[in-house]
């Protein structure tokens, strides 16, 4: 492969050289992180460093480009250490000719992401980019009334690290056909076919249970007037070999849908997501993240909730089980003037089904499904573990120089324990964000952001309901300079690191338009943090934070 | 690998065309499904181009903040294209939204982030390039504070031509 690439380089070179016209160019995009202070987990304080220097490269010559990530991260602050090269590619993109290859690392998404959705996110430590080769190719045909046609096909390896057990692996050799057309303008029909081979990493991080997995999607849209409709189904089947840990074969199947149905119009904006996802319905004892035939990691499907930007309200979000979730959300935007826009957001979810324990004995579990007829809805059963949330925002620009935004949300959260169910848990949610923006003079503004939660968790029932308290005042100068005061209060008991109180400061400086200095200290709160319904949690800090964002 | 290394480097900084940042065409399609390409907006004059997401607040302040920009200069030949980053998960609400503020500027979609990678995009939202119409890249701003659009405008007025 090394050998390839050094080709590849040296094809490029020569054709720079000898080519007529050329257009070369070059560019580097660099990130210096560095961290050092303490964390705590539920057990001790311990310390925590990190630096960070990752640079991606891309050079340019005419259609082709050849890509770079060079990286030195040692300790790492999530994941494994690394230093070296973590990324490189090729890639010729034609556009008179709408042909896209691409050898090397990549990521993708197809449709919404049901079958194929390949990301990276360095604060999860997750990755599940592929290692191969793209092709992309497009074309219209006829003037008056066009049909297009897109296809693509990619296939690669995944080397896939689970991100809350780094010493486990998940490996898959995948190969994606995509076709889609479309007919008329407002009208697209598409089709999707996954077939991936796999090695899963069990529990005991020894034995491998090899999976085989065929995963075939349709979607289409339709555009009319002001609505909008998109459909997207896909199904699963994936088979594994006997080992020790599944002595016999598995063939599973699985499948999952989603829809969206949006009305807009000047003023208005009406949104209705719907999701059912049955990847791999299985009774309570093997709801296990490692089972080989849960989704796979190469897709990542819409969570069909809302995503907030209240520091409070998505520091406990809901966690989407891919595997067993349906559920729906409305979202409407009205913005009767261009000062005023107010959002409501109503969202539900819950299991498809519950399960009994029908064992007589005491000594063991013996599950049975409780059907439903309407398991295409989700439910307020506790037994299904419910969530719902409500959200309503008013934003307002008073003047040129003062803009407020106030919010309401209340979320409910259960998680049912089938085992025990006097074990389960339910957590009530109710959080007021405030935002008040206020400018001086046309560079100097001052921010107040103030938050507040009340928290009632069942399991804390010894304990009256929670409070949680987020300030956050920000100066800034335009275009280069803001400094942040954060601090937060909790009456959670808790809390892993047993505090009470956290004060943090941060400085963020553009030493040009893309060089971005930033320096916090002081402490931080953990919590869950998610990226496309991938959660994990991530300690309290105490200490201080440097970055450096460069673009050459 | 250390000869990759050597190559690609060597091959960097020895080609003698470093640039901040790289124009690339580029077609993406609208709300409505259109094809929409910047080297055909560049024709008529400078393209705004921003980076943005439905759930980015300073997104949401730059858009509020440019469109007035956009309304005053677009009979110059300006253009302000927003181009989305919305991952599956919120894709669905960019046009109700978009619809809803009433805006009236260009807006694509680039899920699958190609474009935002081609101009060396990374996590830092909003991120706008003013490109002129020789297709020069004139400005890189990186996020969005109140008080931006003051500079925008003057950019965008010199990028016209306009005193």
């Amino acid at each position: 492969m090394k050998k390839l690439y050094i080709l590849i380089c040296l094809l490029l070179i020569s054709s720079a050289v000898w080519a007529q016209k050329l257009d070369v160019k070059a560019s580097l995009n660099n990130v210096f992180r560095y961290g050092n202070g303490k964390e705590n987990n539920t057990i001790s304080e311990y310390s925590k460093e990190y630096l960070e220097n990752i640079g991606d490269a891309r050079l340019k010559i005419n259609d082709f480009v050849f890509g770079m990530r060079y990286e030195i991260s040692d300790p790492i602050e999530y994941g494994n250490n690394f230093k070296g090269i973590r990324k490189r590619y090729l890639e010729y993109n034609n556009l008179n000719e709408n042909i896209n290859l691409r050898i090397g690392d990549f990521w993708d998404i197809v449709s919404r992401g049901l079958t194929m959705n390949v990301f990276e996110d360095r604060g999860l430590a997750y990755d599940t980019g592929i290692d191969g080769l793209r092709v992309a190719y497009k074309k219209t045909f006829g003037d008056k009334k066009p049909v297009k046609v897109k296809a693509q096909i990619l296939g690669g390896d995944i080397n896939y690290t689970d991100f809350l057990n780094l010493q486990r692996t998940e490996t898959y050799k995948v190969r994606d056909g995509n076709f889609e057309i479309t007919p008329l303008k407002n009208l697209m029909f598409g089709g999707n076919y996954v077939y991936a081979k796999g090695s899963v990493m069990g529990n005991d991080l020894k034995t491998i249970t090899n999976i085989t997995s065929e995963l075939p999607e349709g979607y289409m849209s339709l555009n009319y007037k002001d609505i909008n409709f998109f459909y997207s189904y896909a199904h699963k089947r994936v088979s594994t070999e006997a080992n020790t840990l599944y002595p016999k074969s598995i063939t599973a199947f699985g499948n999952g849908m989603y829809s969206s149905l949006s009305y807009s119009k000047s003023g208005l904006g009406v949104t209705l997501e719907y999701k059912n996802y049955r990847f791999d319905l299985v009774s309570p004892d093997q709801r296990d993240r490692t089972r080989p035939t849960k989704m796979m990691p190469f897709q990542n499907p819409p969570t069909g909730l809302k995503e907030h930007t209240s520091t409070l309200i998505s520091r406990n979000p809901h966690v989407v089980d891919f595997n067993d979730e349906v559920g729906s959300q409305l979202d409407i935007v009205f913005a009767p003037s261009d000062k005023l826009t107010m959002n409501l957001n109503l969202g539900m979810a819950s299991r498809h089904y519950e399960y009994l324990n029908t064992d007589t004995t005491g000594w063991q579990y013996k599950w049975e499904r409780v059907n439903r007829y309407n398991n295409f809805l989700p439910s307020l059963r506790d037994q299904l573990s419910p969530f719902w949330e409500v959200y309503y925002e008013v934003e307002y620009y008073a003047t040129d120089k003062l803009y407020g935004k106030v919010a309401f949300s209340k979320q409910s959260e259960n998680i049912y324990n089938e085992e025990n169910p006097l074990a389960s848990e339910k957590i009530f949610n109710s959080t007021v964000p405030v935002e008040l923006r206020y400018s001086l003079t046309k560079d100097y503004t001052l921010k107040l952001i103030f938050e507040n939660q009340w928290t009632h968790n069942t399991s804390h029932s010894l304990t009256d309901d929670d409070v949680s308290q987020f300030i956050a005042l920000s100066f800034s100068k335009s275009p280069d300079l803001t400094l942040t005061l954060n601090t937060e209060f909790s009456t959670d008991e808790d809390e892993p690191s047993g505090k009470k109180n956290w004060v943090s400061g941060d400085v963020s400086y553009k030493i040009t338009p893309t060089n971005i200095l930033s320096v916090s200290g002081g402490t931080e709160k953990g919590g869950l943090k998610c990226t496309n319904g991938i959660c994990r949690y991530v300690y309290p800090f105490n200490g201080f934070r440097l970055s450096l964002s460069s673009k050459f | 690998m250390k000869k990759v290394v050597f190559l690609f480097v060597f091959t960097l900084f020895l080609s003698g065309f470093l640039k901040s940042q790289t124009y690339s065409d580029f077609t993406l399609q609208d709300l409505e499904g259109n094809d929409v390409t910047l080297s055909k907006l560049l024709e008529k004059g400078p393209v705004l181009m921003s980076f943005w997401a439905t759930w980015c607040s300073p997104c949401k302040e730059e858009m509020k903040k440019v469109n007035p920009i956009y309304e005053k200069y677009k009979d110059s030949g300006f253009t302000y294209l927003a181009i989305n980053q919305d991952n599956q998960k919120s894709v669905s609400k960019v046009k109700s939204y978009i619809d809803a503020q009433s805006y009236k500027f260009p807006v694509v979609f680039d899920t699958d982030k190609r474009v935002f990678e081609a101009y060396s995009g990374k996590d830092e939202m909003p991120y706008a390039l003013l490109i002129g119409k020789n297709k020069e890249i004139l400005s890189v701003h990186t996020g969005f504070k109140t008080g931006d659009e003051v500079k925008i405008e003057e950019e965008v007025k010199a990028a016209l031509g306009i005193k």
